[in-house]
C-alpha cells in the first residue's frame, strides 16, 4: 500500500562543499572545516549568503553548533536552526520538513567530523582534542563490557556469522569493494590497494571484527545547501531532488535487546522508504550502502531487498566485477563509488549523501555512473540510527 | 546491604553508569550479589534495560524481580582491545564479552563478560550461569558456562 509522501520532490539539494577527509588535517579546528565546506556549498548553490535562512548542523563532537557557524559566517537573518542527531540523514530530513514547511526558504546543512582522543592515537596526544575526552561526562570510562553502540555492530556480526554460516570473506569483500572504489576518490582517505589476504591479516580488534571492518576516523567536513524545487529550477535545469526520505526504529532498539537480525531499524526503513517512492531496486543507478562497519552494509543489501537474508556475501561474489575489483550490481550499479565510509572515511554517511550528488548531477569523473538519475541511500545501522533516502534528478 | 546504602552512597559505588530512579534497584542487588530484572506486576513480563514503565502494557507497576541468571549465548564477541578495567589484561588474551538470554524470558537479555573458561571456549548458544567478581570495590555479575557446556565436554 502506498503511503502518503506530500514532500516527493519538493525539496532539491543545490549546493555542494567538501574538505578532503585527512587522518589529520594538521592545525585546522572543526570550525574551521566546517566554514571552508559551508562557503564551498553556498558559493557552488549560486544563492546568496543573505538568502540563507536556515542552519542545520548535526551534533558532532567539536563540530560548530549552528549559532557559531552562523556567526562565523555572517549569516544575517535565520528563521530555522536546529541540531539533530548524528548520522547524514537526521539533518537532510530536519532540512527538508522545515523547508516544505515553509520555516525557511534554503538552509545550510553542515557536518564536521573531528578525530577523538578515544578513536585515534594521534589525536590522542594532542593537547587541543582534550577537551573532546573531557565532554563524555563520565568519571570513569565505559566498562570493557559496555555495549554501546559500536561494540554491539560485533556482536550482531558475530551472530550474523552464527546464524547464515557466512564467514569473515563476506564481510571482506565489503571492506574490498569500498577500497577499490575509493582509489578513484581523490578525497579519500584510503587509498592503497587491498586484498583478502591482506584484510584477513588485518589486526583483529574486536573478534569477529577487525580494523578494516571499522570506518577510519578522519577530520574533515560536508556541507549541503538545500532549498525549495522552484527556486532549483530558477537556477538549474535538472535539479537533483529528494523522492523520499525516512528514518526507521523498533522497540526494544537496546544494542543487547534487538529483536532480531530480521527485524530492526533497516527493515521499517526499507518498507516506509518503498511504500513513498515511485522509484525502486530497479530504478536505482547507483547503491549507497553506509558500512560504518561492514555488518552494517550486509545489513542494507539484504534488508532493502537485493537479496534474501544472509545471502549478503553471495550477491557480491555473484555481481563482482573482477576488473574494477568491487560490485557492480547487474553490471551496472556501483555500491559506494567514492569509498564509503570504511575508506573515504567515517562521514557518518554525509559521503554517501555528498557522492550521491554529485553521481547524479554527472560531476563525479572517473567515478561517474553513465546517466545516473536515480540514487539509493541506506544510512545508519540497525538500533536507532537508521535511515535511507532516494535521491533522482528531474 | 543494597538497602542500607543511601542513594548517595549508591552512585558512589557505581561511578561508571548513571544511576536513576529507575535502575537505582539493580545496582542495590549488585551490592547483595543479587540480579534484579524489571517485572511488571500487572502483566507479568520481564524488561531490561529498566524502565519506568512496562513497554508491554504501559503499567507503572514495576517490581525489580530476582533471577536465577541462568540462560543462553545470544550475542558474543571477543575484545582484543578495549576499556581499561581491573583483572581485565587484553595482552594475556581477548576478553569475552556476552549477552545472554535470560532463561526466565527469551529476548531479555542481560550483557557481561564470562569467566573461568579460555575466551575461546565462549559461543553462540552455550548455557551459561550467573557468577559474581569484584570490580571498583562492589560486586559485579559475570558469567560462567554451565558444567557439560564446553566445547569437547558436550554430551
Amino acid at each position: 500500500m502506498a503511503r502518503r509522501n506530500p514532500i516527493r520532490d519538493r525539496v532539491a539539494i543545490v549546493g555542494l562543499g567538501s574538505t578532503e577527509f585527512s587522518r589529520d588535517a594538521g592545525g585546522r579546528s572543526p570550525a574551521a572545516l566546517a566554514c571552508e565546506a559551508s562557503i564551498a556549498a553556498i558559493r557552488d548553490s549560486g544563492i546568496a549568503r543573505e538568502e540563507i535562512d536556515g542552519v542545520v548542523g548535526a551534533l558532532e563532537p567539536g563540530a560548530p553548533r549552528p549559532s557559531q557557524l552562523a556567526a562565523m559566517l555572517g549569516l544575517s537573518s535565520v528563521t530555522h536552526h536546529s541540531s539533530p542527531m548524528p548520522v547524514a540523514m537526521f539533518g537532510l530530513i530536519d532540512a527538508m520538513t522545515a523547508i516544505f514547511a515553509g520555516q525557511c526558504d534554503t538552509v545550510l546543512l553542515y557536518y564536521a567530523f573531528t578525530r577523538a582522543p578515544w578513536n585515534s592515537r594521534s589525536a590522542a596526544q594532542d593537547p587541543f582534542r582534550r577537551y573532546l575526552a573531557m565532554n563524555t561526562g563520565t568519571a570513569k570510562p565505559p566498562m570493557p563490557e559496555s555495549m554501546d553502540p559500536s561494540a554491539a555492530y560485533t556482536t550482531w556480526a558475530s551472530r550474523y556469522l552464527h546464524e547464515y554460516g557466512a564467514s569473515r570473506e563476506d564481510l571482506g569483500l565489503v571492506a574490498l569493494n569500498m577500497r577499490a572504489n575509493a582509489a578513484r576518490n581523490p578525497k579519500a582517505a584510503m587509498r592503497k590497494p587491498l586484498t583478502m589476504e591482506g584484510y584477513l591479516q588485518a589486526r583483529m580488534i574486536r573478534d569477529p571484527l577487525c580494523m578494516l571492518d571499522m570506518d577510519i576516523p578522519v577530520d574533515g567536513a560536508d556541507a549541503f545547501v538545500l532549498t525549495t524545487v522552484e527556486k532549483a529550477k530558477a537556477i538549474t535545469k535538472h535539479p537533483v531532488v529528494i523522492h523520499a526520505a525516512t528514518a526507521g526504529m523498533v522497540g526494544p532498539n537496546e544494542e543487547d535487546q534487538l529483536p532480531s537480525l530480521a527485524r530492526h531499524g533497516q527493515h521499517v526503513v526499507a518498507e516506509a522508504l518503498r511504500e513513498r517512492s515511485e522509484l525502486w531496486l530497479e530504478d536505482v543507478d547507483v547503491f549507497f550502502p553506509y558500512d560504518g562497519f561492514s555488518i552494517i552494509t550486509l545489513g542494507w543489501i539484504e534488508n532493502l531487498g537485493y537479496c534474501k537474508p544472509g545471502g549478503a556475501g553471495r550477491f557480491m561474489r555473484e555481481h563482482w566485477d573482477e576488473k574494477r575489483g568491487a560490485v557492480m550490481i547487474d553490471g551496472r550499479v556501483p555500491m559506494n563509488p567514492h569509498g564509503g565510509s570504511l575508506s573515504e572515511g567515517a562521514s557518518r554517511g554525509t559521503g554517501h549523501l555528498r557522492e550521491a550528488v554529485t553521481q547524479l548531477r554527472g560531476e563525479a569523473g572517473e567515478r561517474q555512473v553513465a546517466d545516473a538519475k536515480t540514487a539509493l541511500i541506506g544510512c545508519g545501522g540497525f538500533f536507532f540510527n537508521s535511515q535511507g533516502a532516494i535521491l533522482r534528478r528531474l | 546491604m543494597g538497602a542500607s546504602v543511601d542513594d548517595a552512597e549508591l552512585v558512589d559505588r557505581f561511578p561508571w553508569v548513571q544511576v536513576t530512579h529507575d535502575n537505582k534497584h539493580l545496582f542495590r542487588g549488585w551490592l547483595d550479589r543479587k540480579l534484579l530484572i524489571d517485572r511488571c506486576d500487572d502483566c507479568g513480563r520481564f524488561h531490561h534495560p529498566p524502565k519506568p514503565i512496562c513497554p508491554e502494557c504501559w503499567s507503572s507497576r514495576i517490581t525489580p524481580t530476582e533471577v536465577s541468571g541462568r540462560g543462553t549465548i545470544h550475542l558474543a564477541m571477543a575484545l582484543h582491545q578495549g576499556a581499561p578495567a581491573p583483572g581485565v589484561d587484553y595482552a594475556k588474551g581477548p576478553h569475552p564479552v556476552v549477552a545472554v538470554d535470560l532463561e526466565e524470558q527469551p529476548g531479555v537479555r542481560f550483557s557481561s563478560t564470562v569467566v573461568g573458561c579460555d575466551p575461546s571456549e565462549v559461543e553462540i548458544g552455550l548455557p551459561v550461569e550467573l557468577d559474581w567478581v569484584e570490580r571498583y570495590g562492589s560486586p559485579f555479575p559475570v558469567f560462567r558456562l554451565r558444567e557439560g557446556a564446553k566445547r569437547g565436554g558436550k554430551g
